[in-house]
């Protein structure tokens, strides 16, 4: 079943060239093809049983007004309960597949735009992400629902027509089957390619509406302080009359393509009619005629809405196409690695070099650098100067253009991503709190940290007494991105993950923003402690002196220069 | 709860008036295809009885004719109702999204702290795209399922009234299943959106924040959460449609328990009409026609009940989006706007009197009795630990919140009583992370001032001293900016934002820990750029970092919510 889909489809792809996505989804939904396939069984099943009922009931109809025999009600009742059943069923098995394989493609869709992300989304908007894994997931269940089952009907629905009707006569089989051909295959072809342009502008203009939406919400507080109201709604109510304008198109199309379909499955039936009357085709007898003109409507209701799918498969492709770039990396993230990693912690960076992207100048240039495991350590230099980037390199999120990275004498790229950043706790300038509790936000650090843990690590940080005043405690709402906390709570928060965490190796950059001038000594001495043993990268403007390091290095003109030893 | 419903009713309801205008037209269409179909139906049943009974009637080939010539008139009858019907749902739409984006602008940054951006974004979006089946479906079949098949019934009454009553019984029949499903299609359909939106919030805001989820090797459980999530989507999903399908299988049920009795029916009297021996062919045949016509006759009477199936769920997110739309602050509830003008032309000088606030009464007052002055054209910065109450002094200034006891004056002019308008012109505010919006850099300085002259853009970019970065960027102010400012660091955003302020060039600039984000070296030198923004300003700064010290000007302590100290800042 699978593959014969697939065939459909590579066929189609050659025609159209934008199959590729559409592959690509139904290789997603690999996994729930015995569902699937189930589902589109029972629907063929409901399509035959309909398709011999209506043959059945032609006849026995017109039998009945002639007076030839009466139809026993126990046969019809069944036949028509079985349809009713089987419809239901065929309904709720196709739907309820659809809709896994739904949740699938959402689930692989966040994995493969995780995979890429550990440098940030980069120029990404998560308005676009969101648009891309709610609605374009949503539309891809009409290439299921709308297109496979209906176009895999209709492959069983044309011979059974031609065969049945060609009992009859041969010359109306030809034109009732070429007439469906037509309704089936060609119109809804025909709408699809009319209608791919209009489809590609619906997907496009809703979500720039939710850009611009997630925009003006996000950014109220400025709006509001610059008075821009009337602009930003202006500015939204543009997108949603360009998403108006879309759909719109796309409507007209609908209602078009449904007409075109409309009056082929009419032409089949005054067909019929003709030739009962012998009017242009071959005269049939009555009885027959009768037969055939309930077999035609049935097969001709079963493909009513291939034409508008056709005419929705410019939005399903490209929904498709704009859920598979998620895995198309805007730049190329270091390549997944598939070694554990080794049980040292030593660290070492040799003859590295590092640009951020080719117009740029080098950040870092030839560096060499080696931490030994539980030594403690200090980058300093200016803003800019590469300190983040040191992180940003050991922990795979990007890949130095020249030189190499080892971790307990192992290269890093060949470390799988998520064994090396096990090894490694990082509190970035970036450092993210989600929309839960601070208890979930901690536990991010060590799935399995208790109570205790958990009220050390705020200790450490400096945070505990803010979060003890809160009425919830550790299970208070943190907000949007830690939005109940002010600036220098929530980043004493992420700190206290970082804590938490059981990582041999943590890099802390610029660990005391946000703490006054004693707090930071505080906080500085007791760092002294809870992290013995442990490497230490201290990544700072300055140092305040209580810090007890190792080895101090700065960062200049890409290069390590010791300070002190 | 019952609040609740009486809202959602009385909101559905109002819809329902608006919208009903414009579904006017496509209900009239409606009505003039049902008439088409039974006109086909009349043809198709004249062609098959003059063929079932030889002899009956001369070929007819007026009804062939009629049938194609009807074909035609539907197809276009059926093409202007869809059209129509689309644009219902669309200005519905517009009309009803305008609103929710009013009142999102109304409910201002005080919506945030309540709810998520994703939750008011679906809201502001999918909500009110859900809602296009109400008005371009629902409303029409909800007058056509009682409209069009009694125009059916009636026409077929004139041709035999028992079937017509077969017809109507099993008919009146369909809205009691229908009412006994859809009162669990309305809640099924609730759950449903409610899940959509919890899906959609989660993956927002681990969308933000995937750097820290992926380093902290943490991707395996957040995509279980958010496979639970979606697993939960489909759950609800399909307790609705299985509502839905239930309630058009019931529909099914009633079509053939009709179909069968109309066509025993017929069969039995025809059986009749043969045994009883030397009827006339004519009479057979019109007989036999009618007979036909009935029966073709069944599907069309009940296609408009099946219609009405299909939008059952549309009516669902109508209550659905009525009650998620309670969040957003009613247009009667907003503050009365003050008249007075406040000169400015000599600066502003502020003074908070006995100000109280309280954001939580479990965690005690955030201000209280808090007083100062800020005189013309100088500075203030009000000193303390996170959680003092800084800022809840700035959101006061900014007019987000009121003092609950004492109050503020500008110019000496209550600062409740000043026109809004004047409040926004006279402000400037610059806060810890600026919104950069998705656009280019040039546009996200000029929403500062949209008429602002290219000299008078380059002269902010200068003062603000952002001149240097952004000459560096490959496209100059032309560099499109990604989400959270992606491109820029966090002191470049900041001078962004300076420039914003340079730009606007407000007497009175509020500073809410601009530098809270920024490492030493950038925080002095924003704060560089700061100093020269305030020359000439009053401006009221709030800040516990070591680097203030240079700002000068008057320093006001807090700690809890009240003053401890005030005196000279070191400058």
């Amino acid at each position: 079943m699978k593959s014969s889909e697939n065939r459909e489809f590579a066929r189609l792809a050659r025609r159209e060239g934008v199959m590729g996505p559409v592959l690509q989804i139904l290789h997603i939904w690999q996994r729930r093809a015995p569902l699937l396939t189930a589902g589109a069984l029972l629907s063929l099943l409901a399509v035959l049983i309909g398709l011999v009922l209506m043959r059945e009931a032609g006849m026995r109809v017109a039998a009945m007004t002639v007076g030839v025999i009466v139809v026993t009600t126990g046969a019809l009742r069944i036949f028509g309960s079985a349809r009713v059943i089987l419809r239901y069923t065929e309904r709720l098995v196709t739907h309820d597949a659809m809709f896994r394989a739904l949740a699938d493609v959402r689930v692989w869709f966040f994995r493969n735009l995780a995979r890429g992300a550990a440098a940030g989304l980069g120029f990404r908007r998560a308005g676009d992400l969101l648009s891309r894994l709610v609605s374009d997931v949503e539309t891809l269940d009409g290439l299921y629902l709308r297109i496979i089952i209906p176009l895999l009907g209709a492959c069983l629905v044309l011979p059974f027509l031609f065969i049945a009707i060609n009992m009859v006569n041969t010359v109306l089989a030809v034109v009732v089957a070429g007439l469906f051909a037509c309704g089936a295959f060609v119109l809804p072809l025909i709408a699809a390619m009319m209608g791919r342009r209009e489809g590609g502008q619906v997907n496009h203009a809703s979500a720039q509406l939710r850009i611009g939406v997630l925009d003006m919400v996000g950014g109220l507080r400025e709006i509001a302080t610059f008075g821009a109201e009337g602009r930003m709604l202006a500015h939204v109510r543009d997108r949603d009359d360009a998403l108006y304008r879309a759909q719109m198109k796309q409507a007209r199309m609908l209602a078009m393509a449904g007409a075109a379909s409309y009056l082929c499955g009419q032409a089949a039936v005054v067909a019929v009619l003709a030739a009962a009357l012998g009017l242009g085709l071959p005269h049939i007898a009555p009885l027959p005629a009768a037969a055939v003109l309930f077999l035609t409507v049935a097969a001709f209701e079963s493909v009513g809405g291939l034409t508008r799918a056709g005419a929705l498969a410019g939005s399903i492709t490209r929904a498709a196409a704009r859920v598979v770039a998620v895995s198309e990396m805007p730049e190329p993230a270091p390549p997944e690695g598939t070694e554990p990693a080794p049980a040292g912690s030593d660290i070492s960076f040799g003859h590295v070099s590092f640009r951020w992207s080719a117009n740029r100048a080098p950040v870092l240039d030839d560096l060499n650098l080696s931490i030994p495991a539980g030594q403690r350590i200090a980058v300093l230099g200016p803003s800019g100067a590469g300190k983040s980037t040191l992180a940003a390199l050991l922990l795979k999120a990007v890949a130095p253009q020249a030189g190499c990275i080892t971790l307990g004498g192992r290269d890093i790229a060949t470390i799988r991503d998520d064994d090396l950043r096990g090894r490694i706790a990082w509190l970035s300038q970036a450092t993210h709190l989600f929309a839960d509790t601070i208890r979930a936000n901690l536990l991010l650090g060590r799935p399995d940290a208790g109570e205790a843990d958990l009220w050390i690590a705020l200790e450490q940080a400096r945070v505990a007494d803010v979060v003890r005043e809160l009425p919830d405690g550790l299970d208070s709402w943190l907000g949007e991105g830690g939005a109940s906390l002010s600036g220098g709570q929530g980043r004493r928060l992420a700190l206290a993950r970082v804590l938490l965490s059981r990582a041999p190796i943590l890099i802390l950059d610029e660990p005391a923003t946000g703490l006054d001038a004693r707090t930071e000594q505080e906080f500085l001495q007791t760092l002294n402690d809870v992290t013995h043993g442990r490497t230490v990268i201290l990544i700072a403007h300055r140092l305040t002196g209580v810090e007890k390091l190792d080895k101090v290095w700065r960062i200049s003109d890409g290069k390590m220069v010791s300070v002190h030893s | 709860m019952n609040d609740d419903k009486t809202v959602m009713k009385a909101w559905t309801r109002a819809q329902s008036r608006l919208g009903r205008r414009q579904a006017m037209p496509v209900v009239l269409l409606g009505l003039a295809l049902a008439a088409t179909a039974v006109g086909q139906v009349w043809c198709i049943a004249s062609v098959l009885a003059s063929v079932l009974v030889p002899g009956g009637e001369p070929a007819v080939t007026w009804a062939l004719a009629g049938l194609v010539g009807l074909a035609i008139v539907r197809a276009v009858l059926q093409m202007g109702a869809d059209i129509l019907a689309a644009r219902a749902g669309m200005k519905a739409r517009a009309r009803l999204r305008g609103g929710v984006l009013d009142a999102i602008l109304r409910g201002g940054p005080g919506l945030l702290r309540r709810h998520h951006t994703g939750e008011l974004t679906a809201l502001a979006v999918d909500r009110i795209e859900a809602l296009d089946g109400f008005f371009a479906r629902w409303l029409p079949a909800s007058v056509l399922w009682v409209a069009a098949p009694l125009v059916i019934g009636v026409l077929a009454a004139f041709v035999q009234p028992g079937s017509a009553l077969i017809m109507a019984i099993c008919g009146i029949a369909v809205p009691f299943g229908q009412a006994l499903f859809g009162i669990g299609a309305a809640v099924a359909s609730r759950n449903q959106f409610l899940a959509m939106t919890r899906l959609q919030a989660r993956f927002l805001d681990r969308v933000r924040g995937i750097a820290t989820i992926v380093l902290s090797g943490r991707t395996e459980d957040e995509t279980r959460r958010l496979a639970a999530a979606a697993e939960e989507l489909r759950v609800r999903t399909m307790k609705v449609l299985r509502v839905a399908f239930l309630s058009s299988a019931s529909i099914d049920c009633a079509l053939v328990v009709a179909l069968v009795l109309v066509a025993l029916r017929n069969g039995a009297q025809l059986m009749a009409l043969h045994d009883q021996g030397g009827v006339p062919a004519t009479v057979m045949a019109a007989h036999v026609a009618r007979g036909l016509f009935v029966v073709l006759l069944v599907p069309e009477f009940f296609a408009p009940f099946r219609s009405l199936a299909l939008a059952y769920q549309d009516r669902a997110h109508a209550s659905g989006a009525a009650a998620a739309m309670r969040i957003l602050p009613d247009a009667a509830a907003v503050r009365a706007a003050g008249q007075a003008v406040c000169e400015t032309g000599q600066g502003v000088s502020v003074a908070f009197e006995h100000v109280g606030f309280t954001w939580d009464p479990a965690r005690g007052a955030t201000l209280d009795d808090v007083s100062f002055t800020a005189p013309a054209g100088q500075t203030l910065v009000l000193w303390g630990a996170s959680g003092s109450g800084k800022s809840t002094i700035i959101e006061m200034l900014l007019g987000f919140i009121q003092p609950e006891s004492g109050r503020i004056t500008i110019n000496g002019v209550d600062m409740a009583t000043i026109e809004p308008e004047t409040l926004v012109a006279m402000t400037s505010w610059i806060g810890q992370k600026p919104v950069l919006f998705a656009g280019t850099l040039r546009e996200n300085i000029l929403f500062a001032r949209p008429d602002a002259t290219d000299d008078q853009l380059q002269a902010a970019i200068r003062a603000a001293a952002a001149d240097a970065f952004i000459a560096n960027l490959p496209r100059g102010l032309e560099t499109l900016i990604g989400e959270g400012g992606f491109g820029l660091s966090g002191g470049q955003a900041q001078r962004v934002a300076i420039a914003r302020a340079f730009l606007k060039d407000a007497p009175l600039l509020l500073l809410d820990e601009p530098t809270a984000h920024l490492d030493p070296q950038t925080e002095a030198d924003v704060f560089a750029s700061l100093r020269a923004l305030a020359a000439h300003r009053t401006v009221i700064l709030a800040s516990h970092s070591a680097a203030v010290e240079g700002f000068g000007g008057q320093r006001v302590d807090l700690d809890h919510g009240r003053i401890v100290t005030s005196g000279e800042n070191a400058s």
